[in-house]
């Protein structure tokens, strides 16, 4: 409003303001209108007062180019993956298994789609989601691998979607995508983590300290040597995206195996140096279904994203009940 | 529809949302009944996502830093529109914070003697940020989370995406929020409610943040008649990888990383002489913006982005692999780059929105220009105003304000809900409606699609109201947003199933980034100077006379009101602002 308005005055004063002036002070030299001399000058005068003012400002604040760069014409800083068909990008497509949870049955449904060497299954599915059919369920978040949202199945492995490359998983000009089985599936790619969750909440993870006004009033930090940090810090990486349990031989033939991220991270806790809940950590996954269900196969290690190594962590555990002579407890629900 | 009945509803699980809910349930002696709703499994908030640390004092006993240079290198860093009494708080508090978060178990990194080590950051002129490596956020809510847990009374409630705050005669009512898993509806009757849902970046389509950084809680108060504060304010990470704007995080600068043009040239030392690389946020991204535009930028093939080099060869493997291990694990794992051998493609990505809900010092939502609260609603962390961050916050002073008003807060609404009781009034009725309107939503059988009306305004936002702006593009960016609203209105949710709906999901997100974009580019329209992130061509200057003050922004009964309320300065008057 205010810019038409200025651009207005500066483009009519000069168009009719100044010949009307001119013809105004011609008029005054007609003998008995000599009065209207006075007038036009000062009509003059106003003219270019205006002018100046509002001219000035025009030019120097809209028209002239400022010190600063003005983007009015400059780059579109695009999204250029989700929506667009990104430059250098191949056909391929994406064989996904959607869990029905009418039917509880497993429905494949193709789509093909444009990807270029950067990006990952999930953008992949999310060009699907946002063009092709919103009706495709999956989970995500971060897109940068650290909340754990994206854990399933991309050509027969478990993995994070977010982390999944398109290009370099593609057989053929396709890939697989199902939902992980190592938990109950709840629609398309998405899975039920109410179980995952109770177990890790059965090794009590979380610092314990005798004191508890004391752990949170906070005057002072704990010491902590490097030596002592690393002992836990590989096992704090854990993420819980799932994916070990999805990997796991005997969580899939035994639900009631606590699991390699709940057993990973009841040693993260017991090897913590400032915990002081001590061999009780040890006593509460002394179990059948606890640290002794583990056959060892590793697979839990093999595909976790962040390295954490549960496996290990689960025959450390092992290896400290030995150590302190404590015997098998029967199960879980039984102590 | 299922009413759920507790003392305390906090929305929100990222770190300021779990360290009330831990608080306020310690200060009750774990008696008060305390529900958690978050629309994501509670530990992968955006949180999770925060990489270089947490500012405090800890030592200055050994580093001769002291609280007061804190609080003025961020009073600073804010280009003085910050809350100095509100600053000093944080300031005060957060040493005491990242002690807190270690008895938690939090994996500091630590130097020889035991000490949690601190880093250096932008516009900090000590070491400072506390770290664990650059996983400090994740960190942190694990310990959170996980400490939780030893919580009995606190209950959480994964993906439940809320939807509708009703506050009756000034005060809070309930909740109502939609359960994913069954699509079911579920009312969550309380006294208090404690808004912490993060930022809404995702308005912006080049962004480091989550996709689930939507700004819910800010357009749920917004639109129950909480003004919003300072809205135009937009932070803009200067260092977001290309193509896909994952945070490369300011620690790697902090650590000793060049920025570089296409010349080979350390580009800052044009810019901010003393501080280099370590300028605040604001300076570093107009640095590269303005490299970018004058030609000494370089661009990316596949995408068309330009951009400049941020350089960590120097520091060598083993800095790299102690100090900033994810940053080389998502440069390899998104672009294939190792940042010990070759330069990362970085650019200027929204990152953080130092807007939010008006609160006072407390974190109390005010929900007027004269200070009038409304009872029972609380916002912090980044969704709440306090204003600690004033127009540009310093890297790691978010972390610190979600843990120090974290606790303030937990020890207010303990409190609180022990005295207080429930409002009176119709609010199941009002969620029986607020549910009608959804049901309605979801059963449309044509319209509009969210995706494009989504994809039109990121494209707007970042065309128009990115690092720099002006004043034709800013209103360009409002009338599309107006359009965008009205098209919005019409639109249709093709996902018909009850079950894990995230068509309907993002939809509701859809909606509240559009009135939060409307609030960022009417706010941005109407400041006219240039202060902190919001750089106006037009006013290249930062104008005290005029625009020392706090832009309100409300909604009332559909319209769009504004207010300016004064900034509160106790010991630092305003300065030039040189680096």
């Amino acid at each position: 409003m205010r810019e038409s308005v200025i651009s207005l005055f500066t483009a009519y004063v000069p168009m009719f303001g100044v010949p009307a002036m001119l013809y105004i002070y011609m008029l005054s030299f007609i003998p008995g209108l000599s009065f209207l001399r006075a007038f036009s000058l000062s009509l003059a005068m106003l003219g270019l007062l205006g002018f100046g003012i509002f001219g000035m400002r025009h030019i120097f604040l809209v028209k002239k180019r400022p010190a600063m760069p003005l983007f009015e014409e400059a780059e579109t800083i695009r999204h250029g993956k989700d929506f667009k068909t990104p430059k250098n990008s191949k056909a391929v497509k994406f064989r996904i298994k959607r869990f029905n949870p009418q039917s509880k049955s497993l429905e494949e449904h193709e789509y093909s789609l444009p990807a270029d060497r950067f990006d990952s299954v999930l953008d992949g599915l999310l060009w699907i989601k946002h063009t092709q059919d919103p009706t495709l369920s999956l989970r995500y978040s971060c897109r940068m691998g650290v909340c754990g949202s994206c854990g399933m199945v991309v050509n027969g492995k478990p993995v994070l979607a977010c982390e999944t490359n398109i290009w370099k998983n593609t057989e053929d000009n396709g890939l697989d995508v199902e939902p992980m089985r190592g938990h109950p599936m709840l629609r398309d790619l998405v899975t039920d983590f109410d179980d995952f969750f109770e177990k890790h909440l059965l090794v009590n993870p979380y610092l314990y300290r005798k004191a508890v006004a004391e752990k949170y009033s906070a005057e002072k930090e704990y010491k902590q040597t490097r030596d002592q940090l690393d002992r836990f810090l590989p096992f704090s990486y854990c993420i819980m995206c799932g994916l070990c349990l999805d990997a796991c031989p005997v969580v899939n033939t035994n639900p009631t195996f606590i699991g390699p991220q709940a057993l990973s991270q009841a040693y993260r806790y017991y090897a913590d140096s400032r915990d002081q809940a001590g061999v009780s950590r040890i006593e509460n996954v002394d179990l059948v279904n606890g640290i002794w269900d583990c056959e060892f196969s590793d697979s839990c290690s093999k595909v976790c994203p962040k390295g954490v190594d549960p496996a290990f962590a689960i025959q450390l555990l092992k290896a400290e009940a030995i150590k302190n002579d404590i015997f098998p407890q029967k199960d879980h629900q039984n102590k | 529809m299922e009413t759920i009945e507790c003392d305390i509803v906090i929305l929100g699980s990222g770190i300021a949302g779990l360290t009330t809910a831990i608080h306020s349930s310690n200060e009750s002696n774990r008696q008060l009944r305390i529900s958690i709703v978050t629309k994501l499994h509670a530990m992968r908030s955006h949180s999770v996502a925060a990489e270089g640390g947490v500012s405090g004092v800890l030592y200055p006993e050994v580093s001769g830093d002291s609280i007061d240079l804190h609080a003025y290198d961020t009073v600073k860093g804010s280009d003085f529109l910050a809350d100095q009494d509100a600053v000093e708080i944080l300031a005060k508090n957060a040493p005491e914070e990242i002690r807190f978060l270690d008895h938690l178990g939090v994996a500091w990194s630590r130097d020889e003697k035991g000490r949690i080590l601190q880093r250096p950051f932008g516009g900090m002129s000590q070491p400072r940020t506390a770290f664990a490596q650059d996983k400090t956020g994740f960190f942190i809510m694990r310990a959170l989370y996980d400490e939780i847990s030893s919580h009995k009374n606190v209950s959480i409630f994964h993906e439940h995406f809320a939807y509708s705050l009703i506050i009756e005669r000034g005060r809070f009512s309930g909740l109502v929020c939609m359960d994913l898993a069954s699509g079911e509806s579920r009312f969550i009757k309380a006294k208090v409610c404690v808004i912490a849902t993060g930022g809404a970046s995702r308005v912006y389509g080049f962004t480091t943040t989550s996709h689930s950084t939507t700004g819910d809680g800010i357009a749920l108060a917004y639109r129950a008649g909480i003004p919003l504060k300072d809205m135009e304010f937009v932070q803009f990470h200067p260092t977001a990888l290309v193509p896909n704007g994952i945070l490369i995080t300011e620690a790697a600068r902090g650590e000793g990383a060049y920025l570089l043009n296409s010349k080979g040239k350390r580009f800052m030392e044009d810019y901010a002489k003393s501080k280099m690389e370590l300028a605040p946020r604001d300076i570093v991204s107009r640095a590269i913006i303005t490299e970018i535009e004058q030609g000494r930028g370089f661009t990316h093939t596949e995408s068309g982005l330009k951009y400049v080099h941020l350089d960590l060869r120097h520091l060598g493997k083993k800095i790299i692999d102690d100090h900033l291990p994810m940053i080389k694990e998502i440069s390899i794992k998104s672009i294939a780059i190792d940042p010990v051998d070759e330069p990362l493609p970085v650019r200027p990505a929204a990152h953080f929105t130092m807007g939010g809900i008006n609160t006072d010092i407390h974190g109390r939502a005010v929900a007027d220009e004269n200070g009038n609260v409304v009872k029972g609603v609380w916002a912090i962390g980044e969704c709440g105003c306090v204003s600690v961050h004033g127009s540009n916050r310093l890297g790691s002073n978010s972390l610190s304000q979600c843990a120090v008003w974290g606790r303030l807060v937990g020890k207010q609404i303990a409190a609180y809900a022990s005295s207080e009781g429930f409002n009176k009034g119709e609010a199941e009725k009002l969620a029986e409606t607020e549910r009608d309107r959804l049901e309605e939503l979801a059963s449309r059988e044509s319209g509009e699609d969210p995706y494009k009306i989504k994809e039109e305004m990121q494209e707007a936002m970042d065309e128009y109201l990115y690092v720099y702006r002006n004043r034709v593009g800013m209103t360009r960016a409002k009338d599309k947003i107006e359009q965008l609203k009205a098209r919005f209105s019409n639109v249709y949710v093709k996902d018909k199933s009850r079950s894990f709906n995230t068509n309907l999901r993002d939809v509701l997100e859809i909606g509240n980034l559009l009135d939060i974009a409307e609030a960022i580019a009417i706010g941005a329209m109407h400041r006219k100077e240039t202060r902190g992130a919001h750089a106006v061509v037009e006013y290249p200057k930062r104008n005290d006379k005029d625009w020392l003050k706090h832009t309100l922004i409300f909604k009332n009964r559909g319209k769009i009101g504004l207010a300016y309320i004064p900034v509160k300065i106790t010991k630092w008057k305003p300065v030039e602002r040189v680096y």
